[in-house]
């Protein structure tokens, strides 16, 4: 794989994780006109209707609950950044440029970090 | 935080428009939405922020993709600085709760005012020149290729370590008020590093979405992320800033985007009024 290759690569990647969001996104809000932000389309009943909350995301995305629908898209869209730099750090590696895969594999540890450590 | 169906559907149109103004001024959707849901919808500025910041990443990750392709983007220089601005932007987000709504407010305007004025000056171009300082140890010279001259242009930043720490600066805003801070980003790299404005604003751009990402975790875990004020706001800006981006081209006189401008302008004035506690 070239660097042109791992260009394109990494422009698939971020145009599917954004129209995939933006789909999960626009689908949860659709059907929040329909049953609500906490109801659901299959029926269920979530003891779970924080709209900030994202805990028991799989189970409330079974029972087709908006909330947890555009929540989903919202996972898929903050994980794209972070893919991105992953990607950009393996294109370093394969330059055998060790300074700039270091400064960026920090970069990714930090986005790591804020993301699962402060909860 | 929310306003019933059809504030849903208010909020959604309120934001494309929201995301078309901002692409077409010059600024970033979240600049315009922050203060529009604080002080139109009455929306708590934390929330704001957080619906914001979500899309900051949507936009960023549709742009970076056309600023990949053009090659302008110097992915050396991103990283580099990102280091810096993602720890200014956990340490934002981390402080935000913390920091009274007028200060936050009095710094979203002053970032709009920031914003509207580079926006002006840019508007005014200026040429590009090859500059040739001391070589750097961090390798974060370039070359690109500039349409108007028709050849490349070679370019060395300068003052790297000022322009880290303006890059500090930028994400501890962002993190702060949930907004891109492209204008910060890039008067650290074109002002104070004297990159061309170009590769300045498209490795901005690329940086943008990552700095998103690093305070988004933390908004999340306060509970600043509603979705029930997160998917009208970042469909609508992400519908208009993708048309917004569509249109700019056809705009050839420049005069046309200079319509936006008084529009922005206000916005910031009326932010830092709020700010001082004046209700204009």
């Amino acid at each position: 794989m070239t660097d042109r290759d791992l260009d394109r690569l990494m422009s698939v990647v971020l145009v599917i994780g954004v129209i995939i969001s933006a789909l999960l996104i626009a689908l949860g809000f659709g059907a929040s006109f329909v049953v609500g932000w906490t109801g659901s389309l299959t029926g269920a009943t979530f003891s779970q209707v924080d709209p900030t909350d994202f805990s028991s995301l799989i189970e409330r995305l079974a029972g087709l609950q908006p909330l947890a629908v555009v929540q989903a898209g919202l996972v898929v869209l903050i994980a794209t950044p972070v893919i991105r730099v992953a990607v950009t750090a393996v294109g370093f590696w394969r330059e055998r440029d060790t300074l700039y895969t270091a400064v960026t594999l920090a970069v990714l540890g930090l986005l790591v970090v804020s993301l699962v450590f402060f909860r | 935080m929310t306003l019933g169906a059809s504030g849903d559907f208010v909020l959604f149109v309120v934001s494309i428009v929201a995301g078309l103004l901002g692409a077409l001024g010059g600024v970033g959707g979240g600049l315009v939405i922050v203060p529009v849901l604080t002080l139109v919808f009455g929306v708590d500025i934390h929330l704001a922020a957080g619906a914001s910041i979500v899309s900051v990443i949507a936009t960023s990750s549709g742009a970076a993709v056309a600023f990949l392709r053009d090659g302008w983007a110097n992915i050396r220089i991103a990283m580099f600085l990102q280091i810096a601005a993602v720890i200014g932007a956990i340490v934002g987000a981390l402080v935000a709760p913390a920091v009274p709504t007028q200060i936050l407010l009095l710094t979203l305007g002053g970032v709009l005012l920031i914003s509207v004025a580079m926006q002006l000056a840019r508007l005014a171009e200026e040429p590009a020149a090859d500059v040739h300082p001391a070589p750097d140890r961090f390798r974060l010279g370039g070359r690109y290729f500039s349409l108007r001259l028709r050849r490349e242009i070679e370019y060395q930043p300068t003052r790297v370590g000022a322009g880290f720490g303006m890059m500090a600066i930028a994400g501890l805003v962002s993190g702060l008020l949930g907004i891109g801070s492209g204008a910060l980003k890039v008067l650290a790299m074109d002002g104070l590093m004297r990159l061309p404005m170009k590769v300045s604003s498209a490795t901005s751009n690329f940086m943008i979405g990552v700095t998103a990402a690093a305070s988004v975790g933390i908004y999340v875990s306060r509970g600043y992320v509603d979705a029930r004020l997160v998917a009208p706001v970042t469909l609508g800006i992400l519908i208009g800033a993708i048309s917004g981006a569509r249109l700019l081209p056809r705009l050839t006189n420049r005069h046309v985007r200079l319509v936006f401008v008084p529009v922005l302008l206000l916005i910031a004035l009326e932010t830092l009024a709020r700010g001082l506690g004046v209700n204009v």
